[in-house]
């Protein structure tokens, strides 16, 4: 699905890319500057160099696979998947200043060190590559635009990404809806699934609050009373319950339009959809009360 | 490690995000939501149930059936827009509102004069 030039869907494309860069951009400098600590003068320069330059090779192979990847048939859903993963990720807090499970230590020789910042950058670099991938919507200037703005961030824009940030920390939030949105569309443009979505067309709006609901929960967790917890996990159980029925009557033939139910076992198997998980709520809060009272009780005695 | 975890604001941004910085992207998916509804539901189905003026033309291209059709960057001006309703909204009634709150009983005396 190539976009016009300058069009607002070539615009949208653009921006969103944008965005995932800024937030999925790794620290690249941080890498570089572990592993070549304990070289020599003369090494160091020469690591930071072609640190800098195999980390920018890698993001452009992995720009250039990712383009063929998700044209097979299977990939679109298993990225748009990782994506949420990847969005909520970017939405829980972490400790500030912790250190990089990527480096072990710093290197001892050239190529060790090398080494050591390709896989890293490739690590680190694989969601953002993903996402561009996503929103690009198969558009290689696109990717190419992506890959532009990326680069100079791994190289100069660190310091500009975390003002950024300091200054409008919602940006870090926006980020996290416009990946959960790109997980929803690479979802819903999957040729495996993509007769099973016109055929039901109602399970997209059920898809898409399952999908902001997963990638935004770790934010309003952090914002939620211990009372309304819950509602993280019941609002996505719900959704699933609701989505495995539909699916369900695709495998097996059943009949899900409550409009055409004829018989008694129809009528059940109606009454089971939309009644069935207010026994399976129920027995969770049940669950998670009794679990917090077990786990409160031995502060008290 | 990404880069936005340096940013101790970024960090602990689920503290540190504004009313307005939250207000502004709850709306872009609200907006995200309904367009996708624009997309699920079956334009046929709301004409028979003669709903179709209530989807379709609200002026033309505003509409949650258009909204399908809608790129990102619409998505978030509409966000924008709504936020900004809501902002007003809420002002409106707060105004609204606070002159039929009954006044504290310990004031309830006490003329308030201004010269």
């Amino acid at each position: 699905m190539e976009s016009e030039f300058l069009s607002a869907g070539f615009l949208s494309a653009l921006f969103a890319i944008v965005l995932i860069d800024l937030v999925l951009a790794g620290d690249n400098a941080l890498i570089i500057g572990l592993v070549a600590r304990n070289l020599p003068k003369t090494t160091q320069r020469k690591v930071i160099f072609w640190g800098t330059f195999g980390a920018i090779a890698v993001r452009a192979v992995m720009a250039i696979l990712v383009v063929y990847i998700l044209d097979l048939p299977g990939f679109m859903l298993a990225g748009g998947l990782a994506l949420v993963w990847i969005a909520r990720k970017l939405l829980t807090p972490e400790e500030p200043g912790s250190e990089s499970h990527l480096v072990k230590g710093p290197a001892t020789s050239f190529a060790g060190a090398i080494r050591t910042i390709v896989i890293a950058d490739a690590v680190m670099g694989i969601d953002n590559v993903l996402a561009i991938g996503g929103a690009a919507t198969g558009s290689i200037l696109l990717i190419v635009l992506g890959l532009a703005i990326s680069v100079p961030i791994i190289v100069w824009g660190s310091q500009l990404v975390i003002r950024l940030v300091d200054r409008f920390p919602s940006v870090v939030l926006l980020g996290g809806a416009v990946l959960a949105w790109t997980g929803y569309s690479m979802v819903v443009r999957e040729p495996l699934l993509a007769s099973w979505f016109a055929g039901h067309p109602a399970t997209k709006l059920v898809a898409v609050i399952l999908i902001f609901s997963i990638s935004l929960a770790p934010w309003y967790t952090a914002r939620m009373s211990e009372e309304t917890r819950p509602l993280v996990a019941i609002l996505p159980g719900v959704l699933v319950w609701l989505l495995g029925f539909e699916i369900a009557g695709s495998v097996w033939t059943l009949q899900m339009d409550y409009l055409r139910t004829t018989d008694t076992g129809e009528y059940m198997l109606e009454a089971v959809r939309w009644l069935g998980w207010l026994p399976l709520v129920g027995a969770y809060l049940w669950l998670r009360e009794r679990l917090m009272l077990r786990r409160d009780q031995p502060v008290r005695g | 490690m990404l880069l936005i975890r340096h940013s101790s604001q970024a960090n602990n941004a689920v503290r540190t995000t504004s009313v307005g910085g939250e207000l502004f992207v709850a709306s872009v998916v609200i907006c995200m939501i309904l367009a996708s509804f624009g997309d699920a539901v079956d334009p046929a189905m709301f004409g028979e149930a003669g709903l179709e003026f209530a989807l379709f033309d609200f002026g033309g291209e505003l509409s949650v059936l258009a909204m399908r059709h809608w790129h990102l960057l619409q998505l978030l001006l509409a966000g924008a827009v709504l936020g900004a309703g809501l902002v007003v909204l809420r002002v409106g009634a707060a105004s609204l509102i606070k002159p039929l709150r009954p006044a504290d009983r310990r004031a309830a005396e006490k003329v308030p004069i201004r010269l």
